[in-house]
């Protein structure tokens, strides 16, 4: 009999993940963005199958034809209401309002519904996909009604200045997890809203000092000191949101079953901020040096294009001789965008797995004996939405 | 090599079979001369899987383990850990990295030719349809907001530096290019807004209209001019085409079919340049109808004023010797075929008239060139 609990390892290298990152980058560049279903895939397989639970590593077996596919079924709708519904609206700024405020305002209002859809599709399309010990995990279709829904919980947590966020976090996660399967198995999120409160009091306390700050600079009409105040206010708000994330990740998860399975996350809030901070530090300073080398290689070069001898005066009046040197900028231009988002996988989105699969426990394995294969869910259009609103977030 | 020497080894392996998320501890071992890897369950029931069928997970973080799957049953999962029975297995089968057959690649052909058909109609047939019809009704004042707009955007756009690109303001050089106006007659035209004649500080040459009476020449265009009254003509061909509302049909088109682009070229690497680019070429498109009336309209406006219109053919022919028809810097007047016919009606428009004089005179042409200093 196996041990009841099942601990998570995760196995995902570094380097591989950056060389993986790399080379499929420069060709998602060379094929003007069409590789990118195929890397996507190749990068989901490898991160999936680091992360063991009980030694067994998930799979992924999304293809990359079905998600171009997807991405072409989501052009063909999106672009008549992107090109015709925002041309409309571009007229009738102007012609009423005599600006285009207007149609940005109603543009960014009406995508949000399809934001909202395309996410939950989204996370349909990646669970269907996903396997574990052979057997395929699910999601109900039902993605309008997460769309309204989410609307709804975002409306009434503006309206509450943020008093109602923790309504929002539990509803939407509850909505998605009871349509969520393992197999045959049944997932439920269990407890309330109140439980992610206090996760909640670290940011409604700097929201609260920002608010003071505001109040005292309209009264005191010091400007100075609720500038610095405003400016000292926004990493701690990143802070204090970090917070929030992963305490209610932690409360959500100890409270979802899967039938007589339950779970448990030890993720750690400061661990998971830390690698946000030294990830996105450490990525945004190497790919500094490196568009700087690369700058430098290529003004060289473009001064020897020139005949010229290397001066600082005649940085002006530079200019690429020759179509390959002009293609070679281009390149360079690229290589930039490649490099940090190849940085950002070995620095930010490897470690951050890396820690919540390590810190989750699976409790009362022995039910998973009971589960049984689902059918295939064909889900033709894929993740096509998302990846049209570019929503793909990290992979 | 290990499978010949002795008795085929049997090993433990995990097997998901598929269908129950129980996992069987199973043995397993290959059969050399049958061809087979042989799974023999906890309860002694064994299967046999031909070592041609079986085929590997790819992209597996787990180096040191072998996933193996069959085409015999395509949900079923076997984890080899044994360094043993992984050369073997490899050594033997032969088609382990073998793809599963591509499914459905028709379909991906046809919703591939639908997406492209669909941005193409929309892009280059239903946008274009409805901002011309749309630019019909647009009131003078929403025509002013937009051209502000998008002046604007041209500004930051151009800009190398991170403040936007400048107006040339210096006051004589002003002075200069109202009399030019004046002269040609372009504040006397019966529009619901008044001409605004603006230079921007750029090398470029070339020179555009924008919505609501806006335009604009770049610092470019007055320095390649040899006589004031080759940049009358293009003032004069500019009117034209604010007269006829053009600007404001490219800018409402462009407002629609930015965002289809954008839809279709993603994000990957900073695809905002191919964006640029893109939307680039759409915008130097007027229609070859479109030029030709804005040249009459400027021959007319150049013929009342006495001022000879020969002078856009001669400038159209400068922009030719120097930069060769295709190749197109003034990419606005390059982009459109025929060049060599619009110089001779220019030209014959001049020859017709009587006498002609210079549009402004040698003192504000000096000023007019140093608009920028």
């Amino acid at each position: 009999m196996a041990a009841t609990n099942l601990y998570t390892d995760f196995i995902g290298k570094r380097g591989r993940i950056f060389r993986m990152a790399f080379g499929m980058g420069v060709l998602s560049v060379l094929t003007v963005g069409f590789y990118r279903f195929w890397m996507k895939t190749r990068l989901r397989r490898y991160y999936w199958s680091s992360i063991r639970p009980g030694g067994q590593p998930l799979e992924y077996v999304g293809d990359p034809l079905e998600k171009l596919l997807g991405f072409f079924i989501a052009v063909v709708i999106l672009a008549f209401y992107i090109g015709v519904v925002n041309l409309i609206l571009m007229f009738a700024s102007f012609s009423l309002f005599e600006g285009n405020t207007a149609a940005y305002f109603v543009s960014f209002i009406g995508v949000i519904p399809l934001w909202f859809y395309a996410r939950y599709r989204a996370r349909r399309y990646v669970l269907a996909r996903t396997r574990w010990r052979g057997i395929r995990f699910g999601v109900d279709p039902a993605a309008w009604g997460y769309a309204w829904r989410a609307m709804v919980y975002w409306a009434l947590t503006i309206a509450s200045g943020t008093l109602l966020w923790p309504l929002m976090s539990y509803r939407l996660e509850k909505y998605r997890i009871d349509r969520t399967w393992y197999g045959d198995r049944a997932f439920k999120q269990g407890g309330n809203a109140r439980m992610l409160i206090k996760g909640m009091i670290p940011l409604w306390a700097v929201i609260a000092m920002g608010a003071a700050a505001g109040v005292a600079a309209f009264f005191t009409e010091d400007i100075e000191s609720a500038l610095g105040l405003g400016l000292l206010s926004v990493p701690l708000l990143g802070i204090a949101w970090g917070w929030y994330a992963v305490r209610s990740f932690r409360v959500l998860t100890a409270t979802k079953t899967a039938g007589a399975i339950t779970f448990r996350s030890g993720a750690r809030a400061p661990r998971v901020i830390g690698i946000y901070v030294l990830g996105y530090g450490l990525a945004a300073i190497l790919t500094a040096i490196a568009g700087a080398l690369v700058s430098f290689l290529y003004l060289a070069l473009m001064f020897a294009g020139n005949d010229m001898s290397f001066s600082l005066d005649d940085l002006d009046n530079l200019s690429a001789p020759g179509i390959a040197l002009q293609i070679i900028g281009f390149a360079i231009y690229f290589l930039v965008f490649v490099v940090w988002a190849t940085l950002r996988h070995a620095f930010v989105t490897l470690p951050i797995w890396r820690h919540y699969a390590e810190t989750l426990e699976i409790i009362g394995s022995e039910s998973l004996h009971d589960i049984r294969q689902r059918d295939r869910d064909e889900h033709r259009e894929a993740e096509g939405f998302a990846e049209a609103l570019d929503l793909g977030a990290a992979i | 090599m290990i499978w010949a020497t002795s008795e085929p080894v049997t090993v433990f392996c995990d097997l998901a079979d598929g269908r129950s998320a129980a996992l069987a501890r199973v043995s397993v071992r290959v059969d050399a001369t049958a061809g087979t890897l042989v799974v023999t369950g906890p309860n002694g029931e064994a299967l046999n899987w031909p070592l041609s069928s079986l085929r590997t997970v790819p992209d597996q973080a787990n180096d040191a383990q072998l996933v193996l799957t069959t085409t015999d049953r395509a949900l079923a999962r076997l984890t080899v850990s044994d360094p043993g029975l992984i050369q073997t297995i490899r050594a033997r089968a032969s088609r382990l990295k073998e793809k599963p057959p591509v499914r459905g690649r028709a379909r991906v052909f046809g919703w591939a030719g639908a997406a492209v058909a669909s941005v193409f109609l929309i892009v280059f047939v239903l946008v274009p349809v409805m901002a011309d019809q749309l630019a019909r009704v647009l009131p003078p004042k929403g025509e002013e907001a937009l051209g502000t707009a998008t002046l604007e955007q041209i500004q930051s756009a151009l800009s190398e530096e991170f403040v936007p690109l400048d107006f040339c303001t210096a006051p004589r050089g002003m002075a200069a290019m109202d009399r030019m106006l004046d002269t040609i007659g372009g504040n006397d035209l019966d529009l619901p807004y008044p001409i605004t004649v603006s230079v921007l500080d750029h090398s470029m040459v070339n020179a555009f209209a924008l919505p609501g009476g806006q335009v604009v020449f770049f610092r470019g265009m007055l320095d390649t001019a040899e006589n004031p009254d080759e940049i009358a003509a293009v003032l004069a061909h500019e009117i034209g085409h604010v007269a006829a509302r053009d600007p404001t049909r490219i800018a409402l088109r462009s407002a629609g079919s930015l965002g289809v682009l954008g839809l279709l070229f993603g994000d990957f690497a900073g695809g905002a340049v191919v964006l640029f680019l893109v939307e680039q070429m759409i915008q130097a498109d007027y229609s070859r109808e479109a030029e030709a009336a804005a040249d009459a309209y400027g021959i007319t406006l150049l013929q009342d004023a006495d001022v000879d219109p020969g002078a856009l053919g001669d400038l159209f022919q400068k922009l030719l010797d120097e930069f060769g028809d295709a190749t197109g810097i003034a990419a606005h007047f390059m982009s459109h075929p025929a060049l060599g016919d619009r110089i001779e009606n220019a030209r014959a428009a001049g020859a017709g008239l009587a006498r002609t004089r210079q549009v402004i005179s040698d003192d504000d042409w000096t000023a007019l060139r140093a608009i920028c200093d």
